[in-house]
């Protein structure tokens, strides 16, 4: 359904994305990784045709991203990282709007905009001007946007930022609903890997612009075990920051254990690992990466130097 | 084409929630009153010696000395109150965010063009409506007065000089436009286009100021020098092509400028 390959795109010289390639299948939904500027919206940019790559290739649903590209979009629903909206329209209006350039026939049009309005919560926001709404609302007015048609591929960048608790679960039921339907491509990008654990199938992990790690969420906890099983968060941590170094370490002991090598990736990364990077005491892992995500304990590199 | 008329719905929708296509229509009203009064003062007068001159009744005529002068004075208020309404065309869908959406979605760039060129053009279109009142009232005033036995005002040049408007208003928003689609900045953009127009609109001094060739292309450079033909009531195919090739141009290169982000 999606295939990638060589994709780079450069912004004058700096690289925001190098040579990435992967490809999903129908019905994959694939949770999108990476720290801050790794380039993940860049990378959805170019999928859904906004942004022209610099090289390499991208075909959604059989089509070329640059050589047919009406065709790539009449397939895609996209959420940008920034909702698109008019603030100066109705939420009604606004999706009247995007349902007729989405080429969805006029007699549908209203049942497909309450449906819509229904599934992302808004149906009772529909006669609001949308620069009055709360920033959950334009979010989900957004979202509302993106599903639309039902388009088979969706590309979600951070769908639940900004959204209340339990407009987060009701967002993750939807996009649950979309994936077990099975005819939805999903991409879908975010930092709450709780949110990955819960929905997607398949993990990409970029750092830097290249590809980190590629898998399935049970591919990626066979090759990283360590004595017991280890949690997204902790997968995910070893891959973008191998040495640990990156990381504010609990003082305590607590230390992401040695270098698990890995299969396709961080391999270069973890050279430095041996070179000098401090690592008290080898602890077991699971206890290490636990506590790391609470920033209460000072960090260790502070504390060496 | 159903592409299109959704863009144009949008922006009219846009330019018609906000206040800005109001404040316009309000502005060009009071305006207009103003100056209309003046002209119908200055031929009321007229007509009085009229009475008592019969010289002066050969010349007196409501259609040159109210409609002509309105026409021009309202291709004046083009070249002011176009760039505000240009401005957003592009640069806020941009500067917003939105320009992603429309980008994303199955659109041609030259339907986003033409539909929001439609949108634009459309406003000029009301506005345009909307001072041919100022001569209707004219017919009303001038027909029940009964001066000079004229029976009111010639609408063949009436209609051809609003006609003339509307083209001038055409290109503007045509070149407008394309300023916008240059920068994500609208104060950017309507500075920019209002100085363009300008230049335009004043060219026939530059052509009363230099002599030759020169003096030449700045007079068929001159947007006003080509509506006081349609003022006048000629019709010159020559003024038509004028306003048509501005008009060609700024979509041109609108779309060209729309494209051309598809390779940066
Ligand atoms: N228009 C631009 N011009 C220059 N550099 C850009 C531009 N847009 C993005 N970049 C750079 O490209 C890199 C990738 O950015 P991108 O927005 O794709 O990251 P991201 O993974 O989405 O990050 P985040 O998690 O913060 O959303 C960053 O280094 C960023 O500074
Ligand atoms: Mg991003």
């Amino acid at each position: 359904m999606i295939e990638v390959k060589g994709l780079t795109k450069r912004y004058r010289d700096r690289a925001a994305i190098e040579g990435l390639s992967f490809e999903l299948e129908e019905g994959d939904i694939l949770g999108f990784l990476g720290p801050n500027g790794a380039g993940k919206t860049t990378t959805m940019r170019v999928l859904a045709g906004f942004l022209p790559a610099t090289s390499g290739s991208a075909k959604v649903a059989g089509f070329d991203v640059f050589e047919q590209p009406l065709e790539v979009k009449r397939r895609l629903g996209y959420l940008p990282e920034q909702p698109p909206l008019y603030p100066d329209m109705t939420v009604g209006s606004y999706l009247r709007f995007c349902a007729e350039v989405k080429g969805i026939a006029s007699k549908g049009l209203k049942a497909e905009i309450d449906r819509v309005a229904r599934l992302t919560r808004v149906d009772d926001v529909l006669g609001r001007v949308i620069a009055n709404l709360s920033k959950g609302y334009r979010q989900r007015v957004g979202l509302a946007q993106a599903i639309i048609g039902s388009p088979p591929v969706l590309i979600l960048d951070e769908p639940t930022v900004g959204l209340d608790p339990l407009q987060i679960i009701e967002v993750r039921d939807l996009v649950r609903d979309l994936a077990a339907s099975g005819k939805h491509t999903i991409i879908l990008s975010t930092h709450i890997l709780q949110e990955v654990t819960e929905l997607c199938r398949k993990v990409l992990v970029i750092k830097s612009g290249k590809l980190v790690d590629f898998d399935t969420i049970e591919g990626l906890r066979s090759r990283h075990v360590d004595g017991k099983e280890l949690s997204l968060e902790e997968i995910y941590l070893r891959l973008i920051d191998p040495t640990g170094e990156l990381r504010h370490r609990p003082a305590e002991g607590a230390t992401p254990a040695p270098q698990t090598p890995n299969a396709d990736a961080g391999s270069a990364e973890s050279a430095p690992q041996s070179a000098g990077a401090p690592s008290p005491e080898p602890a077991p892992a699971g206890a290490g990466a636990e506590t790391t995500s609470s920033d209460g304990e000072p960090p260790t590199k502070a504390a060496a130097n | 084409m159903r592409n299109v008329v959704a863009i144009a719905k949008k922006e009219l929708n846009i330019y018609f929630t906000t206040p800005i296509a109001y404040a316009m229509f309000a502005v060009m009203t009071l305006l207009l009153s103003y100056v209309f009064a003046g002209y119908l003062n200055a031929f009321s007068k007229l007509s009085l010696e009229a009475n008592v001159n019969p010289q002066i009744a050969e010349y007196l005529n409501a259609t040159d000395m109210i409609v002509y002068p309105l026409v021009v004075f309202g291709g004046v208020f083009v070249v002011f109150i176009v760039p505000f309404l240009s401005m957003r065309l592009i640069a806020e869908e941009k500067r917003q965010k939105t320009f992603e959406l429309l980008m994303t979605s199955p659109l041609r760039p030259v339907e986003i063009v033409l539909g929001k060129y439609l949108g634009g053009v459309a406003i000029m279109g009301v506005a345009v409506l909307i001072a041919l009142l100022f001569p209707a009232i004219l017919q009303l005033f001038a027909g029940s007065a009964g001066t000079g036995g004229s029976g009111g005002i010639e609408w063949r040049t009436t209609l051809l000089g609003f006609f003339g408007l509307f083209l001038w208003s055409s290109a503007a928003m045509a070149i407008g436009m394309f300023v916008s689609s240059l920068t994500s900045s609208q104060a950017v953009s309507a500075i920019v286009s209002l100085l363009v127009l300008l230049l335009m609109w004043l060219a026939s001094w530059g052509a009363m100021a230099t002599d030759g060739a020169l003096s030449e292309v700045m007079n068929w450079l001159s947007a006003q020098r080509h509506l006081h033909g349609f003022a006048r009531g000629v019709f010159d195919l020559k003024d038509l092509a004028y306003y048509l090739s501005w008009i060609v141009l700024g979509l041109f290169l609108t779309h060209r400028a729309i494209e051309a982000h598809r390779w940066a």
